[in-house]
């Protein structure tokens, strides 16, 4: 009884995203130096820090859009391959919603939404548009469904982005400063379905710059300069009392920013 | 002779060289066309071996002119031991050249869609093909309509390699040959064939158009 408790709570706390010792370099720039990470399911994980701090290749590096040069990557107890049907598979399972949305142009607003459930979950036509209609309900586009990408606003665009990652129901979503392209009006509708997807348990890892997005719904902020990872935190502890003088300093000059 | 003259005389054979050009043309064309997918499939593939045969592919046949390839063809080979017909060897200079031109107009068509969107094919778990198969090729195709339909006329013009070789019925410049090797046709010959040409080009051109504006991608 007690030894099948034990294994119950080990299962319950391995980490749908691992990262071992993770190095990348840029030709000699070493963006990513020995980053160790893990994220437990459920969990909300914000990387901020300032620009050129790697939070971005970080983000792009865990589903290996970006390759490494050591170290591994883990997703929900499997490690990724460098290349191959394998990398194909398990990218499948961790959703990315990206900067510029990079919906697909030539195709509708629900072929974007299908065409993964179909292609590469070999989903039926009928099944993958019926659930595409409820994704794009949830993120309050089902009435745009038949137009294409340019015919939407960014937001509406990024809301089908994260509809597109949902449908391959995802064990993670990874976000790419996912509002930094947007007009400021549009800012919030993003990130109100981002609250409610996080509300709703879905494991998220966010790069972004939206403070107060932070602060609400982060279960943990990551603090990144200079390719290393120097802060980790709950954000009550981090904005509050942050820890070194890189984060006190990037912290003011937001402040000063804001104010 | 006057064209009311070549006409009621060669009308017949006329129409026989138009129609032996235009079968030229779609069949040279659909078969560049085929190569020319598969060649650029192999420009963009992550191994370097097949992106070399693909890039080398395309460096040759685009520079070789196409007198020079059927001569080739008609004259060198069969000394390999490959002997083809007339018709099989205007058909290969006709279809090979042309291959190189629509893979340069279908790599073109690609530099238009963002890397952004092949990462998020990538993101969604489609392998290579399926990436290329979903979003690559389709997106390439739609926005390279009006190159493809130049390439379509210059296809045709490049079939007149046909008159070089015996052809029955000849095609559209052959017949000129033919019609002055019988009688005084005198440039009025020419300039029938050159109006039928023509009057093709502006229809594949005019077609070629509508279809633009139907698959052109918004942005």
């Amino acid at each position: 009884m007690e030894q099948s408790q034990k294994t119950f709570e080990i299962l319950e706390e391995a980490p749908v995203i691992e990262l071992r010792d993770v190095n990348k370099y840029f030709g000699s720039l070493h963006v990513l130096q020995d980053i160790n990470l893990s994220v437990k399911k459920g969990e909300v994980v914000v990387i901020i820090g300032p620009s050129g701090s790697g939070k971005s290749t970080l983000c792009r590096t865990i589903n290996r859009l970006e390759s490494i040069d050591s170290g591994e990557i883990i997703i929900d107890g499997v490690s990724m391959p460098d290349e191959g049907k394998k990398l194909a598979e398990i990218r499948s399972q961790v959703g990315m919603v990206f900067q510029s949305f990079n919906l697909f142009a030539h195709k509708t607003i629900l072929d974007n939404v299908t065409i993964g459930p179909i292609d590469v979950l070999h989903k039926s036509r009928k099944e993958a548009q019926a659930e595409a209609m409820e994704l794009l309900k949830r993120v309050g586009v089902e009435s745009q469904a038949s137009k294409v990408p340019a015919q939407l606003s960014g937001g509406q665009q990024q809301r089908v982005a994260i509809a597109r990652s949902l449908a391959m129901h995802p064990k993670a979503i990874l976000f790419d400063e996912p509002t930094s392209a947007l007009d400021p009006e549009m800012i919030g509708e993003v990130l109100n379905v981002m609250t409610e997807l996080a509300q709703d348990g879905m494991t998220m890892v966010v790069v972004t710059h939206e403070m107060n997005f932070a602060r609400r719904v982060a279960s943990r902020v990551i603090f990144m300069d200079g390719g290393k990872i120097l802060e980790e935190g709950t954000p009550d502890e981090f904005f509050a009392h942050p820890k070194t003088q890189r984060a006190k300093d990037f912290l003011e000059s937001i402040k000063r920013h804001e104010s | 002779m006057s064209i009311y003259e070549l006409l009621t005389q060669f009308g017949d054979k006329y129409l026989a060289a138009l129609l032996t050009t235009w079968k030229l043309t779609a069949i040279s064309f659909t078969l560049a066309f085929v190569i020319g997918i598969v060649i650029t499939i192999m420009r963009i593939s992550p191994i370097k071996p097949i992106r070399f045969v693909g890039d080398l592919y395309v460096q040759i046949f685009r520079n070789i002119p196409g007198a020079a390839l059927l001569i080739i063809l008609v004259y060198a080979f069969p000394y390999l031991n490959f002997v083809w017909s007339y018709y099989a060897c205007v058909l290969i200079a006709t279809s090979l050249l042309p291959a190189s031109f629509c893979s340069e107009y279908l790599m073109a068509g690609m530099n238009t869609i963002g890397a952004g969107q092949i990462e998020a094919a990538r993101s969604i778990g489609m392998t290579f093909f399926q990436t290329i198969k979903n979003v690559v090729l389709p997106q390439a195709l739609r926005s390279s309509v009006l190159p493809m339909t130049n390439l379509l006329v210059a296809t045709m013009l490049t079939t007149a390699l046909a008159s070089q070789v015996p052809l029955k019925p000849t095609d559209l410049t052959g017949i000129v040959s033919y019609i002055n090797t019988r009688t005084v046709g005198g440039v009025t010959a020419f300039m029938i064939s050159a109006f039928l040409y023509c009057a093709t080009a502006v229809i594949i051109g005019q077609i070629g158009s509508l279809i633009d504006r139907k698959v052109r991608i918004l942005r």
